[in-house]
């Protein structure tokens, strides 16, 4: 499964919309209930779901699905 | 109508429509809160934030968007982060002054840009905007004489805001603000020159605690917000409060329960721990507010708080 779709199953389980699809171009001005608080559930539940740590530095400038696809590429690699 | 008194406001707060703009562009998560914070009270919310934008534009010039908004965003994540280490482990992250001192108050970078995200706090969080309007309405409104020489001190001014809105609503008034942080002393400093209250205010870096081994009952008006809950002994930060101020004197007191942060270190969660603190130490309690945000984290056992009271010495 590529990394896009298994952030989008993240991304349906923490909206809890199964219906929700994201593109790497989605932001948070595309999905009405992705607010701050919603934000960093993301990333926690990214870090979990992919067992990876992100630095504070590295979420500061995450703003669409693709930043997050890529932040967790990079911590893969 | 509606878009006549649109136009209006966007003429006379142009920095707070370009930080919008911005925060749309560059932070759309963030909007949401700001939007919850303009509807406390939208004519207040523009004029307060265009003023805080006035002062930080000399300071931070052209990049006065990006650093400060970014700050923000980044300081509110870091917050929502703590909260949910906080929800899962029950405890703030550190207990002791040692260290957050090793990770954030002797990072000078990481701390100025900790304390422009605290700046934007005043207005862009709902809660806190309620705070900053009853700091200015039921304490600042309520001096009765309004253009006497008056003495402020400010415990831990951090950015300093709370104490030059002071001297914006009392033209005679010298404020002494005291704080450990050298960052603090120099973006307190750089935003009264910027805002033109500089020749009545003066800071010093000294642990606020100290001030009890110093002159006291010289002070008619007391700020600290937000200190208490950095502390390990909170009861010493009420007795230095109470040591300042003159008989009948007033304070403006504020802290956090239940609400966790990288460097907050003693727990409250009861908003009568504060009340108690303050009578303990010889303060009368006035008025108190007591705000949350508006939404929290799903499934949340802990709802953060921002608490303020208002004092008087007995």
């Amino acid at each position: 499964m590529s990394v896009l779709n298994q952030i989008q199953k993240i991304f349906q389980d923490v909206f809890d919309d199964d219906e929700l699809i994201v593109t790497p171009e989605t932001t948070a001005s595309d999905v009405e209930e992705w607010d701050s608080l919603m934000h960093v559930t993301l990333i926690l539940e990214i870090e979990s779901n992919f067992n990876v740590r992100f630095s504070s530095g590295e979420v500061a400038g995450l703003k669409s699905v693709g930043d997050l696809c890529a932040l967790v590429e990079r911590s893969q690699s | 109508m509606s878009e006549v008194k649109s136009e209006v406001k966007s003429q006379i707060t142009p920095k707070v429509n370009q930080l919008f703009e911005y925060a749309r562009e560059h932070y759309p998560h963030i909007m949401r809160g700001m939007e919850e914070a303009v509807h406390v009270n939208p004519d207040r919310f523009y004029s307060m934030t265009e003023r805080m934008l006035q002062r930080l534009e000399p300071v931070l010039g052209d990049e006065m968007y990006q650093r400060a908004l970014g700050a923000f965003a980044r300081f509110s994540e870091g917050v929502i982060f703590s909260q949910a280490r906080y929800e899962r482990s029950g405890s703030y992250e550190n207990k002791s002054y040692d260290e957050v001192n090793a990770s954030l108050y002797s990072q000078r970078s990481e701390m100025d840009d900790y304390l422009w995200g605290v700046y934007l706090t005043n207005t862009l969080w709902a809660h806190h905007m309620e705070l900053t309007l009853f700091y200015l309405d039921r304490f600042l409104g309520s001096i009765e004489s309004p253009d006497q020489a008056t003495t402020i001190v400010e415990l831990a001014p951090g950015h300093g805001g709370w104490g030059q809105m002071a001297l914006d609503a009392l033209p005679q008034a010298h404020l002494y603000g005291y704080d450990i942080s050298p960052s603090s002393m120099a973006i307190a400093r750089s935003l009264a020159d910027a805002s033109g209250v500089g020749e009545r205010a003066d800071y010093h870096q000294q642990n606020a605690l100290e001030m009890v081994n110093g002159e006291g009952g010289y002070a008619d008006l007391c700020i600290c917000n937000f200190l208490v809950e950095h502390l390990e002994t909170p009861q010493a930060l009420l007795h230095a409060i109470a040591h300042v101020l003159k008989p009948k004197g007033k304070a403006f007191f504020s802290g956090a329960l239940t609400a966790a942060q990288i460097d907050h270190i003693y727990e409250f969660t009861h908003e009568s721990e504060l009340m108690v603190l303050a009578e303990n130490a010889g303060l009368r309690v006035l008025e108190s507010m007591s705000k949350g945000p508006k939404r929290t984290l799903k499934n949340a056992r802990f709802l953060p708080r921002s608490m303020s009271l208002i004092l008087q010495k007995g």
